[in-house]
């Protein structure tokens, strides 16, 4: 609910460009852990208990360093 | 202990002796609102800020329009607050998500905030009717000390709290010695015969603490003329009052009262007769006779600087005057009035000789600022502040003529609008710099330095911030030493090993283990009466100060009583408070200062209040627990041990012989066995260690931890390491020792590691750091509103695919931010935003010099949860194996710089294979003395073969009993030599070595001064830095032209213009012609410039005035004067002179070190000249 006013707002275009393509990212909250999908430009704030802080997740990149 | 580790307590806390050690400041916080446990007769259990507020009063403002008949004031304002009050941290009304309203500690730590809660307090005020109106005021976010009710939330499992978290940083307010409160202490000072005329060496001084814990100095000083005077500080300003006045004026003593008063029957010493009547007969011409005349009088001259009501009388602000300042921790004038005789009973006791001067530096005169006390002192300021605020605009109004309407509340709410309520912000600006910003300096001697960043650097340092205590900034800058001298008192209270070398070195000091401080009051108001029905004479004029000792509680007079009955009283209190009889606290200190010859002043003197140091011990006479303070301890004799109790002498016992160090002097394994400046070492360097900084390492977001990846629990271990559940955070490797001069690579305290150990994974760490990206502080950030930077990459670099992706996507993901685990180098994007405006990506580098990964990174929200993402934090992880260069070092101050990482296959191995880990230099040994650690090497290596966790606890082998038999027998027992030496072979050779070697178990910590940061990042890519000894050693070995090469030509070489006639480095000009040109000046005359244009402004000044001079003698008729020369000279050799063949201009170019410009600005600043001789 809260959601959909945020993005109609953030969704003018300003001077001039469009908005970029949106990518979804998940992150997960440091409170509860849930796993909260937060697009660019929307308020930090978990959707399951309303904590302000994201942890970023673990990347599914394959992450290869020489070991030497 | 299993057990307690595998099934922790649901709640609450499994080792409360971590609680216990930071108590002080959690409960002198809490104190601040709730006093419930005050019994009747001694608080009213409302907490110290209300009492404040209450001590605070009200301001009295008129609006100017009455009739001249009754005094023109008009209309009557009182204004008043009540009822002070803090909120727990809760998040804002505006967000309707959270399912809790609470906010936690660890919240603010991630988040980078301060963890604060909202003040308010009640605004009263009366209309000219007299109606009391009131309105809450919102004093905006107090920070809040992490506390008692324990929070279990991402937090250590012991968290005890103690400290503000304030922007993310964990800061507390330090401990800090203050004069004893309530005791008058005499003193022998020659400043205070500076004071002016006729004052002497000789003074008294008390300060004195109201019950909401703020303090008045009053000192009385001795003039020449056997008078005294009374001195105060009000608003940073002192004034200085004769001292019959004050008597007068408080209870109208006659002159006979006040002579008997003083004197106590003690009619044949003349030395008191002939000052008392000095002291009566210089107050003859103040031509005051009565009590009230003297009110009047004190109020006529005080009246404009306390800023009392218009509408008082001059005797009432006399006497709010003397109930504002003088011995403020009593109410009663009659008490006051007692206590000022005492004072000069104490003065002219001091000025005869019969008693000595008292010692301000030692810690019987000595209590403890408390954390909470400061900050409610600085509240009630800023509220005090507040309310004279309110007072001074509605005055400023009535004199220019404002139409002031107090019945009108639009006009109170327009006044109240020019006035800043924020208190919060004022405390959170406080605890973040430790700066007191006060109009009154609190009676503290310091403006600055209260507050400190309790750094997790490792579990040691950490705990010992909650331990320190500080002298005071002002002590440090002192010249003599004398501040910081180890004292006999101290024993029990500060430890006498921990403490820094160096410059804080006995500023710095750290209670002793069992040292407690005292928080809360105790009842103590049926004392008097307890006292007087066991022989104590209540105070009277019958009673003769030669016969008998005075009895003070808290610094007020109770009463008299014979020597005998003293001692008698002393004694009984201490069997009433260790049995609890008649309801007497066991904090209650009784000191009884014995009749001596000229020692200290004698009596018996009761202090029950808070912030004094106590120490548990054992009572002999009836085996039970007793309170010891620093006053009265240092007329007890307690002994360290039983068997060292003398019958007859000894009173009391200590509990533990090692009670008087502190918790890391007690983490000293063996510490009895090394030479005591060693063990000053160790706890040094156990604070700089590469250890276990917490256990919650994933929730912190300190700006540089330390980290030891296999940190181990110590073989060796004092019994104190279990107690203070030392092993959840380790701090160190047991390592397998070799003492032995092997390599060569171990000379002057370096030290060799196998190779194959650190292979292994010796004393691998790491260091977390963290990188905070803000766009709010990026350039073009939107200064309000909407942002216009937004985290995530545009358009352009949009894709991750495609031929040339850009460079970015190593590093960042679309919403552009780092991914977790990515390797960054130096100039790598950390984080990649779009700006609305212009539509471009800019991204954010990772500013350091070493290669780190990321490690986490935090999208951290806004208060309310409601905005979008601004703001994220990166913890970045830089990977630190050990390398040459980093330092060691084991529990007995012997540190050491690893030299080589020595190939296992040729270092030394014992008959059963064993190859050490460490090999250290024999020559470590003799000269430093320190016999624990070869102790500990011995224990070490028995406690690894029987897999025991050995005591290593002082003071438990004695002369009879040695350590070496005892850990001799074990080794022997595991089929070791007896002495711990082995013969070992040569790796390299494979031959016995001649001598047996001396090989065990040490437990090792590395330090966190490494190589990687010495030169790394530095200003100059990783230059060393060529110091001030290394320029000596040139010096010394005469290699002037290398230091000629090093210090000036690859350094900072550089070429000025010099004035060969007045020899200025700094007076360069430059006059805009072409070559060949001549500049002329106002008078047609040439001036003189050399061929770029260059010329000396001075001399050119100089040569226009003299010009003039000459023009005007010659007129006259008269000589010319000489011009002025300059002070300093410096001779310049021939061969720095470039620019000799310049002819015309008188200005030679040479070569100085770019320095020495500096230097000659900074001296010119200072109205010195430097002339350099130029040949």
């Amino acid at each position: 609910m809260d959601q959909q006013n945020t993005n109609s707002n953030n969704n003018q275009p300003r001077a001039g460009f469009a908005p970029p393509v949106r990518e979804i990212m998940e992150y997960s909250c440091a409170d509860c852990g849930a796993t909260n999908e937060i697009k660019s430009r929307e308020p930090i704030r978990c959707r399951e208990c309303g904590h302000r802080i994201m942890y970023k997740k673990r990347t599914k990149r394959m992450v290869q360093f020489e070991a030497r | 202990m299993q057990e307690i580790e595998w099934n922790p307590p649901e709640n609450g806390s499994t080792y409360n002796i971590l609680n216990e050690f930071v108590a002080p400041h959690i409960e002198s916080f809490n104190a601040l609102f709730d006093d419930s446990g005050l019994p009747s007769g001694d608080g009213d259990g409302r907490g110290l800020l209300s009492l404040g507020v209450e001590d605070i009063g009200e301001r009295v403002v008129f609006d100017g329009n009455g009739k001249p008949d009754d005094g023109g004031w008009g209309n009557r304002m009182r204004i008043w607050f009540e009822s002070p009050n803090i909120s727990r941290p809760m998040v804002p009304d505006k967000d309707k998500h959270s399912t809790t309203r609470k906010v936690f500690p660890s919240e603010a730590r991630e988040r980078l905030t301060s963890y604060r809660g909202r003040m308010t307090i009640k605004l009263c005020w009366t209309d000219p009717a007299g109606e009391r109106h009131e309105m809450p005021k919102d004093c905006g976010l107090v920070p809040i000390v992490v506390r008692s009710k324990l929070v279990r939330k991402h937090e250590e499992p012991e968290e005890f709290g103690g400290y503000f978290i304030i922007n993310g940083n964990e800061r507390l307010i330090r401990y800090l010695i203050l004069p004893r409160r309530n005791h008058v202490i005499s003193l022998l000072r020659p400043s205070f015969a500076k004071r002016g005329p006729s004052y002497t060496q000789y003074g008294v001084q008390i300060r004195c603490v109201r019950p909401d814990q703020t303090a008045v100095t009053n000192t009385l000083h001795y003039l020449s003329n056997g008078s005294a005077m009374l001195r105060f500080s009000w608003r940073k300003q002192e004034y200085v009052i004769p001292i019959m006045l004050i008597l007068k004026a408080l209870v109208g003593a006659s002159d006979k009262e006040i002579f008997e008063g003083v004197m106590m029957q003690d009619y044949e010493n003349t030395f008191l007769t002939d000052r008392v009547e000095l002291l009566l007969r210089s107050f003859k011409m103040f031509t005051l006779k009565t009590g009230d005349q003297c009110l009047e009088y004190l109020g006529d001259k005080f009246r404009v600087v306390l800023g009392t009501p218009d509408d008082w009388a001059n005797g009432a602000v006399g006497a709010y005057l003397i109930q504002k300042l003088v011995l403020v921790h009593l109410k009663s004038p009659r008490d006051k009035y007692r206590m000022l005789l005492f004072m000069l009973r104490k003065l002219y006791a001091l000025v005869s000789g019969s008693c000595c001067g008292d010692n301000p530096d030692s810690p019987q005169h000595q209590e403890v600022l408390l954390p909470g006390s400061l900050y409610g002192m600085i509240i009630k300021e800023r509220l005090e502040e507040t309310l004279n605020q309110i007072r001074t605009n509605i005055n400023t109004d009535v004199r220019n003529g404002v139409t002031v309407d107090f019945h009108d509340k639009k006009y109170f709410q327009k006044v109240l609008s020019k006035v800043s309520f924020d208190i919060g912000a004022r405390l959170s600006n406080f605890l973040a710099t430790g700066n007191l910003v006060s109009p009154t300096g609190l009676d503290l001697q310091q403006a600055s330095g209260f507050t400190i960043v309790a750094e997790k650097l490792n579990w040691q340092r950490y705990i010992s911030h909650f331990r320190c205590i500080h002298r005071g900034a002002f002590f440090a800058e002192l010249k003599t030493t004398t501040v910081r001298k180890l004292l006999p008192e101290a024993w029990g209270f500060l430890c006498p090993v921990h403490t820094p070398d160096g410059t804080p070195c006995g500023l710095l000091n750290h209670l002793s283990r069992t040292c407690r401080i005292v928080t809360s009051p105790l009842n103590v108001a049926h004392i008097p009466a307890i006292l007087a029905t066991h022989g104590m004479s209540l105070p009277s004029t019958t009673i003769s100060g030669t016969k008998n000792l005075v009895v003070q509680l808290d610094g007020c007079v109770i009463g008299w009583a014979r020597p005998a009955t003293a001692a008698q009283l002393a004694q009984n209190l201490r069997i009433w408070k260790t049995e609890g009889i008649h309801q007497i606290s066991l904090d209650l200190e009784i000191g009884l200062v014995p009749e001596s010859r000229g020692g200290q002043y004698p009596g018996l003197y009761l202090f029950s209040s808070r912030s004094r140091m106590m120490r548990p011990v054992k009572y002999l006479a009836n085996g039970r627990d007793d309170q010891v303070g620093s006053f009265e301890q240092v007329y007890m004799d307690i002994a360290c041990t039983p068997e060292e109790i003398t019958v007859g002498v000894s009173t009391h016992v200590e509990h533990h012989p090692t009670n008087f160090l502190s918790i890391l002097a007690n983490l000293t394994p063996f510490s009895d066995f090394n030479q005591s400046p060693r063990n000053i070492y160790q706890c040094q360097m156990g604070k700089q260690t590469m250890g276990t900084p917490s256990t919650a390492l994933q929730h912190r977001t300190d700006n540089k931890l330390y980290r030891l990846q296999t940190g181990q629990s110590p073989v060796v271990r004092p019994a104190l390491h279990n107690t203070y559940a030392m092993d959840s955070f380790p701090n160190g490797t047991n390592a397998v020792v070799a003492v032995i001069s092997y390599t060569g690579y171990d000379m002057e305290d370096a030290m060799i590691l196998n190779k194959s150990a650190h292979e292994r994974g010796f004393a691998y760490g790491s260091i977390y750091k963290t990188q905070v990206v803000d766009l709010k502080d990026m350039h073009g950030a939107a200064k309000s509103g909407t942002p216009t930077l937004h985290f995530g990459l545009g358009r352009t670099y949009y894709t991750k695919f495609g031929d040339k992706p850009h460079r970015c996507h190593e590093f960042l993901d679309a919403d552009g931010l780092p991914f977790i685990g990515a390797r960054l180098a130096s100039g790598d994007p950390i984080a990649g935003y779009t700006d609305d405006i212009s539509g471009r990506t800019e991204f954010v580098k990772y500013k350091g010099d070493e290669l780190a990964y990321v490690d986490e990174v935090r999208l951290l929200g806004s208060d309310a949860g409601d905005s979008e993402l601004q703001k994220i934090q990166v913890t970045l992880r830089i990977t630190r194996a050990p390398v040459i260069g980093d330092k060691f070092s084991s529990r007995h101050g012997q540190k050491g710089v690893c030299s080589q990482k020595w190939p296992a296959i040729d270092m030394p191995f014992s008959e059963s294979g064993m190859q050490p880990d460490v090999i250290i230099n024999p020559h470590a040994f003799p000269s430093r003395m320190t016999i624990g650690m070869l102790v500990e090497s011995m224990a070490g290596k028995a406690g690894a073969m029987h897999g025991l966790a050995q005591d290593a606890t002082p003071f438990k082998f004695t002369e009879k009993d040695t350590a070496i038999e005892y850990f001799g027998e074990q080794l022997l027992a595991s089929g070791y030599n007896y002495y711990g030496n082995e013969p070992m072979y040569s790796g390299i050779t494979g031959q016995e070595f001649a001598a047996d070697i001396y090989i065990g178990v040490v437990y090792y910590q590395r330090l966190r001064h490494m190589v990687l940061d010495k030169f790394q990042g530095r200003k100059r890519a990783g230059g060393i830095r060529f110091g001030e000894m290394e320029r000596d050693a040139l010096i010394a070995h005469g290699t002037s032209f290398l230091l000629q090469d090093r210090l000036m030509n690859c350094s900072d070489y550089s070429t000025a213009w010099v004035c060969r006639t007045c020899g200025s480095l700094i007076s360069l000009g430059y006059q805009d012609i072409s070559l060949g040109e001549v500049a002329t000046g106002d008078n047609a005359s040439l001036l003189q410039t050399g061929p770029g244009g260059e010329y000396c402004r001075v001399c050119r000044a100089a040569a226009q005035q003299e010009d003039e001079r000459a023009r005007q003698a010659l007129a006259a008729g008269k000589e010319a004067p000489p011009p002025p020369q300059a002070d300093v000279r410096v001779a310049i050799s021939s061969q720095h002179v470039l620019g000799t063949s310049v002819k015309g201009g008188d200005l030679d170019v040479v070569a100085v070190p770019y320095v020495f410009r500096y230097l000659c600005a900074e001296l010119a600043s200072m109205g010195i000249a430097v002339s350099l001789a130029v040949q």
